[in-house]
């Protein structure tokens, strides 16, 4: 079993594409195999090219040593500013961010913000871009009384990428104050895979606001598109032709749920039977747990996609939200953090034009969790998935309005029942 | 590579409650000597656009700093306030100093980045004289390289402009009548300037998880151990250096007599099949220490491990 498994080196069933590269380590040797230049797709190692279990022969520990030491050497590239690129910065203890005199690099169209006449960096974006080798980022000069603002000597030392992580996460007490490793973590991880990541507005507050978006214009839409749909009349007939759902508190408690009479249609008789009261998940949200800073779900960072027509003054809606976790300190949430997160999020409904599968998986809001376990960060989509919206009685419906009702026995069974 | 060493114990630093190593050499050092590996976290420079190898810092779990200073094998340094004390009131005479070092340091790099680019510039050059050769019987090849010389004689003429001092751009260094501007760098830890802090062990020991037991037994047997959250268990464990190997358990700590779900038995047996590991349940006897640990394990930590698989499959 274990020689046969030496020799598969992919997973049997599970397809290339499917492989997470960085769910496991990758040997640092094929990091030289990385081209990010030039129109080549960059070439990623293959997974699997490890071995089973050392078996103790010198090839296996020369290859180990060849690993080591081309990890080594990955991870001893210095971070040298040429003096064409150098960026410099300098830090700021009072408010644990870095300013910028000059920028001259695009990294500044998605980052930093003007302010008196310097740009600024939060600690987030400073660190990161210290981490990348693009910033220069030096300590403030404690100035003595004698000495002149101007002095040629007056430049402060640099800061390390030690010194770095001690400053902008470990004295975090400034704007915002709450940055954390995790969140650094999440930051950059995105960062590297080329989003645009900002703040979400809520980091000086105890919680987020309550997101209304989508549902005033939502109101708006279904007015027009009921005043001026074509099949006015058919809607006009329907509405003469459906029985009332609401037979009424004296229906529910005594029965019968359907009441003798005419039936048209089967919507009819399913609307009668449903007698369990649903969200409506067009109402304005609310909160139902008080204010709470120690809240560990708020949502940290909007995430866009990387396009050319990102400005940073106006940002617009993010693609994407996320909220990080600590895996170690926090547990899964309640179904009232759960939901108290989702309403900081805009009424999200997925296109009337998908699967029902994809619509139920769409949701009406959904955030991004990025669990972060000691520095591996896990992402989680979760979303409010509308079942009550999405009723299986009416699916054949859409787009046909007027021809609904009849034989619906008959297109029911043959969908529900075939496998 | 096995000639890298460090001096124990080396400084873990203490940022924020997370346990982090700066140092290259103690990185490689702890993976090589003590079976550390820690989760790297960083960027490294120039290869920013990619998630697959990361770099500096690197992240140690509390468990991996707890059993290195357990051992005696490393300690924990506060660095916020060493650093607080040491860069934020730095004096004029100890910046300067600094400042002088990284400007020699950097005059170096320049010195040695000008090597090479006429070492490449040479290179093209020989290239264009076997161009020559053949440039009778093919002209065009030899169109190509020459476009290619000039290219580099481009750069060269870059670079040779930047080397002359800018004047403005750094006073200090233009004091100095060498026609190399230095370059800036970010040095990676900050020892120097700071004094490696000493040794005397003020910082009580890191708290960790109650799985403790079974990491340090699963360690002391020579297993690489990673976290596990991505495959929903504490720890994925390692036959050897997860650079060069496979994992083979996706470990999970329990205590001597909790009770669990089996639905987590079939849960983490199913998946952990189905990633071609093993689930891996274990947790430390501490009752009665005395009568089991020598039964059980001859390391005498009383820690048992159960491993389930899928079999049939």
């Amino acid at each position: 079993m274990a020689d046969k498994d030496e020799d598969t080196p992919q997973l049997s069933g599970v397809n290339a594409g499917d492989i997470d590269l960085s769910d496991e380590t990758q040997d640092f040797r094929f990091l030289s195999n990385l081209s990010f230049s030039g129109t080549d797709l960059p070439k990623i190692p293959k997974r699997g090219e490890k071995d089973f279990e050392p078996h103790a022969t010198s090839l296996q520990s020369s290859t180990l040593a060849a690993s080591r030491a081309a990890m080594h050497s990955a991870l001893s590239i210095p971070r040298i500013h040429p003096p064409k690129t150098h960026i410099m910065a300098t830090y700021d203890p009072d408010t644990n961010m870095a300013y910028v005199d000059k920028i001259k690099s695009q990294h500044f169209q998605t980052i930093g913000k003007f302010f008196q006449g310097k740009e600024w960096l939060l600690p987030e974006e400073a660190l990161f871009m210290l981490e990348r080798g693009s910033l220069d980022v030096r300590w403030p000069v404690l100035r003595t009384a004698d000495e002149d603002e101007n002095d040629s000597n007056s430049l402060g030392v640099p800061m390390s990428l030690q010194g770095a992580y001690a400053a902008f996460i470990g004295m975090e007490c400034g704007v915002g104050g709450k940055l954390t490793l995790e969140m650094y973590n999440v930051y950059a991880g995105l960062k590297r895979a080329g989003y645009v990541v900002l703040r979400s507005g809520s980091w000086n507050n105890e919680r987020g606001a309550l997101d209304f978006t989508n549902l005033a214009k939502l109101d708006a839409r279904e007015a027009t598109n009921k005043f001026w749909n074509f099949r006015i009349f058919a809607e006009i007939w329907e509405m003469l032709l459906t029985r009332k759902s609401d037979g009424g508190a004296e229906r529910l408690a005594l029965g019968p749920l359907i009441t003798p009479g005419l039936y048209r249609t089967y919507d009819d008789i399913y609307r009668l039977l449903q007698i369990i009261p649903n969200h409506n998940r067009r109402s304005p949200p609310t909160f139902s747990l008080p204010a709470d800073s120690s809240n560990p779900f708020h949502v940290t960072y909007h995430i866009y996609k990387p396009t050319g027509k990102f400005r940073k003054s106006a940002p617009g809606p993010p693609d994407y939200r996320v909220a990080v976790v600590n895996a170690r300190e926090t547990s899964v949430p309640t179904m009232a953090q759960l939901s108290d997160l989702l309403a900081t999020t805009p009424y999200d409904p997925p296109s009337a034009s998908s699967q029902l599968y994809q619509r139920l998986k769409h949701g009406s809001r959904n955030i991004i969790l990025a669990i972060v376990d000691q520095g591996i960060p896990s992402y989680i989509r979760v979303a409010d998935a509308s079942f009550s919206d999405e009723k299986l009685y009416e699916r054949q419906a859409r787009g046909s309005r007027g021809k609904r009702g009849g034989f619906g026995r008959g297109r029911g069974r043959g969908r529900g029942r075939g496998r | 590579m096995a000639d890298i060493s460090v001096q124990e114990p080396f400084p873990i630093s203490l940022i924020a409650n997370r346990y982090l190593l700066f140092d290259v050499n103690i990185v490689t050092y702890a993976r090589r000597e003590h079976n550390i590996c820690g989760v790297l976290i960083g960027t490294i420079p120039h290869l920013s656009q990619q998630n697959i190898f990361l770099g500096i810092p690197l992240e140690l779990m509390p468990e991996e700093a707890r059993l290195l200073v357990e051992k005696g094998h490393a300690y924990i340094v506060e660095d916020v306030e060493s650093h607080k004390s040491g860069f934020l009131e730095m004096s004029r005479e100890e910046r300067l100093a600094f400042l002088q070092v990284m400007d020699k340091q950097g005059r170096e790099t320049a010195l040695s980045n000008k090597k090479k680019a006429e070492e490449r510039s040479e290179k093209a050059l020989q290239r264009k004289g076997l161009a020559g050769k053949a440039q009778e019987s093919s002209p065009r090849v030899s169109e190509t390289a020459e476009l290619n010389t000039r290219a580099y004689t481009d750069a060269d003429a870059e670079t040779s402009l930047f080397d002359l001092p800018s004047g403005t751009a750094s006073p200090i260094f233009s004091q100095n009548s060498i026609a190399l501007e230095p370059y800036f760098i970010t040095p990676t830890t900050s020892y120097p300037p700071l004094p490696i802090p000493p040794t005397t062990p003020t910082l009580s020991l890191p708290d960790v998880p109650r799985t403790y037991p079974l990491f340090a037994h699963l360690h002391s047997r020579g297993y690489f151990m990673t976290p596990g959250l991505r495959f929903g268990c504490h720890y994925t464990v390692y036959p050897g250096d997860p650079l060069r190997f496979h994992s083979h358990f996706l470990a999970t700590g329990a205590d001597w007599d909790e009770e669990f779900n089996l639905l987590d038995i079939v849960g983490g047996g199913r998946l952990g099949t189905g990633v071609k590991k093993a689930y891996l349940i274990g947790g430390a006897d501490t009752s009665s220490k005395d009568s089991r640990s020598g039964g059980y394990s001859d390391v005498g930590d009383g820690v048992r491990a159960f491993s389930i698989e899928w079999a049939g499959l």
